[in-house]
C-alpha cells in the first residue's frame, strides 16, 4: 500500500504525476518561464503561448530574469521544515545555477490548483525526480542558447555558476535571458531520459546552504497568518460550544458585553457543511475587546451528546475492541497467524495503552476572511489548500472556484493546520458580518478546536515454538481515526474488504521483521470519533503503533531469554516482503539493520552502567513502509525508584534516509523530532474530560522546555540512494526505546504512554 | 491617553488601561514581530523589553508601561550579535516563537557575558519553542557570548540613537 499514491489519484493535477507531463520552457515578461504543463494543454499550443496565458501547472515553476535572478514559485508551505530551500536546492543543482542567485516563493492557492498538501514527510521524496529533470531540462536549454551566443557547439558547453562555459569563453545566465529566444517543448518521455548528475558531480545537493527562511525569522520581518491586517477589517473570538459537534445554540445574553469599548455585536454561526455547529462569533474593533466581549456574554446551549465522555470511557471502548475477534479490518495478513497460535509452545501478549495528545503548535489557528468582487479570500497559513479550501467553500455554500487561499508563513503545523477547519468560522462570520473579519483562537480557544492525537489501545500477542522463536505475530490496533473524519475519500480498503481504514492510524504496524505468520488488524474507535475530531499529530500513526511495537519486541526478547538488539538483528534478514525494491526501499530491511548495527556501537550496548540506569533500543521505518526512513534509536536513562523520576541522559539516533539533500536541516529536523520523541514520551498528553481535552494552555500541557533537554547523537548514514522524508520519523522510535531503557535500568515494563512518575512509584511499590 | 518610549520615539495610545502591551505594540503599532502564544505569561513568544528588563507583553497592562522605555525584535534592526549568530547557527524552523527567544536571551548576555550551558537553560527555559529548536538556540547564544563581550552596551536602540 501507498499512502502517498492513495492520496494522489484522487486528483489528476499533483505533483506525483509531473513525471507524466510535458515540460514547457518559453518567455514571457522578458523572463524565461519553465513549467510543467497541464494534462489538459492541447498538442498545438506552443510553450509560450500556453506560459503567457498562464495556462501551466503551479505545484513548482521557476524563472530567470534578465538580472539573472532564478526564482522558484513552490505550491509548499514552510512551517520550519526549510522546504523551499531543499526543493530550490534540488533545481539549482541540474540548472547549474549558483546558489546566491535563487529565491523561492511561495504560491497561494489558486481555483485551477491540484491537490497540495505538505506533511506526511513527504515533499522531497515526491519533488526529487521530476525537478531533477526539469533543472535539466532548463539547462539543456541554455546551454544551445548559449553555445549560440558563443559560436561553439553545444557538446563543448558546460554550466556552472549560472554560466554557460565552453574553453575559456563563457556566459551568463542574465546575458542569455536577453539575447535569446525560447520556446520549446519536452515530452515526458524526453523528459524521462534526460541526463541527471551523478552524485559525485553534485555541488548544491548534499551541501548546506543557509535556509532562505531564516533571516526574516530572526528579525521579526517574517509574516504569518496572525500577522495580516485588511482595510477595513475587524477582529473577532469564537466562543467554541460545549461538545466538538451537535451543539445548538438557545439563547444568547450579550448584555454585559455592551459595557466593552470597542464592541460591535456578535454572530451565532450557519455552517452549511455542518462541520461547526453551535459556534458563537464576537466581533469587536480590537482583539483585546473581543476577548473581553466573549468573556461578558453568556450563551445557553442544547449541547450535543458527548458532555460525559472521558478518557477512561474511550479507553475502555478500545480494550473492547482490540480483544474482539472481529473488529475493524485486516492490514496485514502473513501466513496462518491462527494456526500459529493454536500450535504454539508458549504465548504471550500485552496491551498498551497512549493518552491524547495535542499539538500545541505555537501560532494559535487564525485566519482573516474578506469577500472581494465575488471571489472569498482567505488568508491564513495552512499545510494543505486541497483539504481547506473545498471545506471553507463548501462551509459559505460556494463554489470552490469562489475561495482564493492565501499562504504565509506557519507558525508550526504539525498536522494541525492539514484541514484548515479554523478558516470556516473566520469566513462565515465575514460573511454573515459583512465585513473583513480577522478570526483569532485564544490559545483556550485552540486546544479546545484541536484535533488532538485520539487516545488508543493497542494488543500485541506472540506465538513462540518449540525452538524457542518467535514464529506468530497479532497486533490489534484501536483509536479515533484522523482520515475518516477530514478525507474519508482517502481511506483504502482492507485486505479482507470488510471496509476501509485510515492508514495514518495503521501504518508502522506493517512493520520490516521477518515472522512467517503475521497479522495486524486496525479498528476505529467510534466513541474517540464522535467526542472530538481526531487529529495528525506530527509522525501520526507509527509516532504511537511503533510504541507497542516495539515495547512488545523487547518484553518477547526477555521472555525468550534473548537480547534484544540481537533478535532484532536476526530479524531483519530482508528476506521475502522485506527485501525492498528499487528505488525508495532498495536493499529493506538490510538497511535497518545495518542502522542498528551502527547504533548499537554508538550507544555502547552491553556496557555496564550505574544501578538504576539503562539503555533500551527501539528501531523505526518511518511514516510507511513505501517511504522507508530506515532509523535506529537508543535511549540512555537513569530512575529514582522511589520518586519515580526519570532522566534521559543521552538519545542516540542512526538514520539512512537515502540521499540527503540539505544536511543541516535534516539534522535540525532529526533534533526537533528526537526531542517531540522525549517530549510525548514524557512532558505532553492530557485526558478528554466531560467530552473536552482537559488541557486548555501552557500552564497544564507541558512540552519539553531547555532544561529537560537530553543530550544527542545523530548520526546519518551516508547515501547515494532516492531521497525520503525527515519531518517525522525521528518522533516515533523515541518513546519506546525510553520504556525499552527503564525495563533495563529498573525491570519496570510501563505499558501506557505518557510516561509519568507516579508509574514507576506504583510498580516499585507493587515489587 | 498614555504616553511611552516605543524602540527610541515616544508614542501615544488611547486604547483602555488593560489592554495588554502586547496588542497595541502589534495592532496598534504594527509591530508584527512580537507574537502571541499564551496570553498568560507561559511562552514567552510576546517577549519584550521593559526597560531593559526581559517581560511578557501579554500580560503587561499598557497603563503599565506609562512613560517607560519598550523595546521590541524590530528595534534591534537586525544587528544585535544574536540575530547574525541565529542565522549562522540557522536556529528558527517555524520561527514563530524567535523574536521572544532572541529577546530573553539578550537580557542574559547583559548581565553575564560568559553564560554556562546551565546559566543558559535557567534562563531560557522560560521561553517555549514548540519545534524544540533548543539545541540551537543554546549553541547561538554561546557563539554570541564568545564573539562580543560587549554586545549588549551597543544594542539598546535609545542609547544608540542618541550617541
Ligand atoms: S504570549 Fe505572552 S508568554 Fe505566551
Ligand atoms: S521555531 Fe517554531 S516554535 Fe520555535
Amino acid at each position: 500500500m501507498n499512502l502517498l499514491n492513495n492520496f494522489s489519484k484522487k486528483k489528476t493535477d499533483d505533483s506525483l504525476q509531473l513525471s507524466r507531463r510535458k515540460f514547457l520552457i518559453g518567455a514571457a515578461n522578458s523572463a524565461l518561464i519553465m513549467a510543467f504543463a497541464p494534462l489538459t494543454m492541447s498538442m498545438t499550443t506552443s510553450a509560450t503561448e500556453a506560459i503567457k496565458q498562464n495556462a501551466f501547472s503551479p505545484s513548482i515553476w521557476f524563472e530567470i530574469n534578465t538580472l539573472g535572478e532564478i526564482t522558484v514559485h513552490v505550491a509548499r508551505c514552510e512551517m520550519g521544515q526549510h522546504v523551499g530551500t531543499a526543493l530550490a536546492q534540488i533545481v539549482a543543482e541540474e540548472l547549474g545555477a549558483n546558489w546566491d542567485d535563487i529565491r523561492v516563493v511561495h504560491a497561494s492557492s489558486d481555483p485551477k490548483w491540484g491537490f497540495v498538501m505538505t506533511g506526511g514527510s513527504w515533499s522531497v521524496f515526491q519533488m526529487y525526480k521530476p525537478l531533477s529533470q526539469a533543472g535539466a531540462a532548463g539547462r539543456l536549454t541554455l546551454i544551445d542558447a548559449g553555445a549560440k551566443i558563443l559560436g561553439v557547439s553545444p557538446d563543448s558547453c558546460e554550466v556552472r555558476d549560472s554560466k554557460v562555459t565552453s574553453g575559456n569563453k563563457s556566459v551568463t545566465f542574465a546575458e542569455i535571458i536577453s539575447k535569446g529566444k525560447f520556446d520549446r517543448t519536452f515530452t515526458p518521455e524526453e523528459m524521462a531520459t534526460l541526463p541527471i548528475k551523478s552524485p559525485d558531480k553534485r555541488h548544491t545537493i548534499g551541501f548546506d546552504r543557509l535556509a532562505l527562511d531564516v533571516p526574516p525569522k530572526t528579525n521579526g520581518k517574517a509574516v504569518y497568518g496572525i500577522d495580516v491586517e485588511l482595510e477595513g477589517m475587524v477582529y473577532a473570538r469564537p466562543i467554541i460550544p460545549p461538545t466538538r459537534y451537535g451543539s445548538k445554540v438557545l439563547r444568547v445574553n450579550d448584555s454585559k458585553a455592551k459595557t466593552i469599548k470597542g464592541y460591535l455585536g456578535y454572530e451565532i454561526l450557519q455552517d452549511q457543511s455542518n462541520w461547526i455547529e453551535g459556534w458563537v462569533s464576537v466581533i469587536a474593533d480590537s482583539y483585546h475587546s473581543a476577548i473581553k466581549a466573549a468573556d461578558a456574554i453568556k450563551v445557553s446551549y442544547q449541547p450535543g451528546d458527548t458532555t460525559n465522555i472521558s478518557e477512561q470511557d474511550i479507553i475502555d471502548e478500545g480494550h473492547k475492541l482490540v480483544n474482539s475477534k472481529n473488529a475493524g479490518v485486516l492490514f496485514v495478513n502473513d501466513g496462518d497467524t491462527d494456526k500459529a497460535f493454536d500450535s504454539a509452545a508458549n504465548t504471550l501478549s500485552a496491551t498498551y495503552v497512549t493518552h491524547t495528545a495535542m499539538h500545541f503548535q505555537m501560532e494559535p489557528l487564525n485566519a482573516l476572511a474578506e469577500l472581494k468582487d465575488g471571489i472569498w479570500h482567505i488568508h491564513c497559513g495552512n499545510q494543505s489548500h486541497s483539504l481547506t479550501l473545498p471545506a471553507v467553500a463548501k462551509a459559505l455554500g460556494v463554489t470552490d472556484d469562489e475561495v482564493i487561499i492565501h499562504q504565509y508563513y506557519l507558525g508550526g503545523g504539525f498536522g494541525r493546520r492539514a484541514y484548515g477547519d479554523y478558516a470556516i468560522p473566520a469566513a462565515l462570520t465575514a460573511k454573515q458580518y459583512g465585513k473583513p473579519v480577522k478570526l483569532i483562537f485564544t490559545r483556550p480557544d485552540d486546544a479546545k478546536f484541536d484535533q488532538a492525537r485520539s487516545a488508543s489501545v493497542q494488543k500485541v500477542s506472540a506465538a513462540i515454538d518449540d525452538n524457542n522463536e518467535l514464529f506468530g505475530y497479532e497486533h490489534n490496533i484501536s483509536a479515533g481515526w484522523p482520515t475518516l473524519s477530514m478525507a474519508p475519500g482517502f481511506m483504502p480498503k482492507g485486505i479482507d474488504d470488510k471496509g476501509n481504514f485510515d492508514p495514518f492510524s495503521t501504518s508502522g504496524s506493517d512493520h520490516w521483521y521477518s515472522i512467517a505468520n503475521n497479522r495486524v488488524r486496525t479498528i476505529n474507535n467510534p466513541l474517540a470519533q464522535k467526542t472530538f475530531t481526531p487529529g495528525w499529530l506530527r509522525s501520526v500513526g507509527p509516532g504511537w503503533i511503533s510504541f507497542g511495537a516495539e515495547s512488545f519486541i523487547d518484553e518477547v526478547a526477555h521472555e525468550l531469554n534473548k537480547d534484544p538488539v540481537e533478535m532484532r538483528l536476526a530479524m531483519l534478514d530482508g528476506k521475502g516482503k522485506n527485501k525492498g525494491h528499487h528505488p525508495q526501499s532498495v536493499h529493506g530491511a538490510k538497511r535497518l539493520k545495518s542502522v542498528l548495527e551502527q547504533c548499537k556501537k554508538s550507544a555502547n550496548w552491553g556496557k555496564k552502567l550505574p544501578k538504576n540506569e539503562g539503555i533500551g533500543f527501539a528501531t523505526s521505518f518511518g511514516q510507511e513502509r513505501e517511504m522507508p526512513t530506515w532509523i535506529a534509536c537508543a535511549a540512555h536513562v537513569a530512575v529514582n525508584p522511589s520518586s519515580g523520576e526519570i532522566t534521559v541522559k543521552k538519545i542516540f539516533m542512526t538514520l539512512d534516509c537515502g540521499t540527503v539533500v540539505h544536511p543541516d536541516s535534516a539534522l535540525a529536523q532529526i533534533e526537533g523530532s528526537i526531542l517531540w520523541g522525549v517530549s510525548l514520551a514524557l512532558y505532553e498528553g492530557t485526558e478528554v474530560d466531560k467530552g473536552n481535552y482537559a488541557a486548555t494552555n501552557f500552564h497544564n500541557y507541558t512540552p519539553l522546555r531547555m532544561n529537560d533537554m537530553p543530550e544527542m547523537e545523530i548520526n546519518f548514514v551516508e547515501s547515494t540512494e532516492f531521497p525520503v522524508g525527515l519531518g517525522e520519523p525521528g518522533v516515533i522510535a523515541v518513546a519506546p526505546a525510553i520504556a525499552n531503557a527503564i525495563f533495563n535500568a529498573t525491570g519496570i515494563r510501563l505499558r501506557e504512554l505518557p510516561i509519568k512518575p507516579e508509574h514507576i512509584r506504583q510498580q516499585s511499590k507493587n515489587a | 491617553m498614555i504616553e511611552f518610549n516605543l524602540n527610541g520615539k515616544m508614542v501615544e495610545t488611547d486604547v483602555p488601561d488593560d489592554t495588554p502591551l502586547l496588542w497595541v505594540i502589534r495592532d496598534e503599532f504594527g509591530l508584527k514581530g512580537t507574537k502571541f502564544g499564551c496570553g498568560i505569561a507561559m511562552c514567552g513568544a510576546c517577549t519584550v523589553h521593559l526597560e531593559g528588563a526581559a517581560i511578557r507583553s501579554c500580560s503587561m497592562p499598557i497603563a503599565m508601561a506609562k512613560g517607560k522605555q519598550v523595546n521590541t525584535i524590530e528595534g534591534f534592526d537586525g544587528k544585535h550579535p544574536l540575530q547574525e549568530a541565529w542565522i549562522e547557527e540557522q536556529v528558527p524552523q517555524c520561527g514563530y516563537c524567535q523574536s521572544g527567544q532572541i529577546m530573553q536571551a539578550a537580557t542574559l548576555l547583559e548581565k553575564n557575558s560568559s553564560p554556562s550551558d546551565e546559566d543558559i537553560s535557567a534562563h531560557m527555559s522560560a521561553n517555549i519553542c514548540r519545534c524544540m529548536a533548543y539545541p540551537r538556540i543554546k549553541k547561538a547564544i554561546k557563539s554570541a557570548a564568545t564573539k562580543s563581550k560587549s554586545a549588549v552596551n551597543i544594542y539598546d536602540p535609545a542609547t544608540s540613537e542618541e550617541s
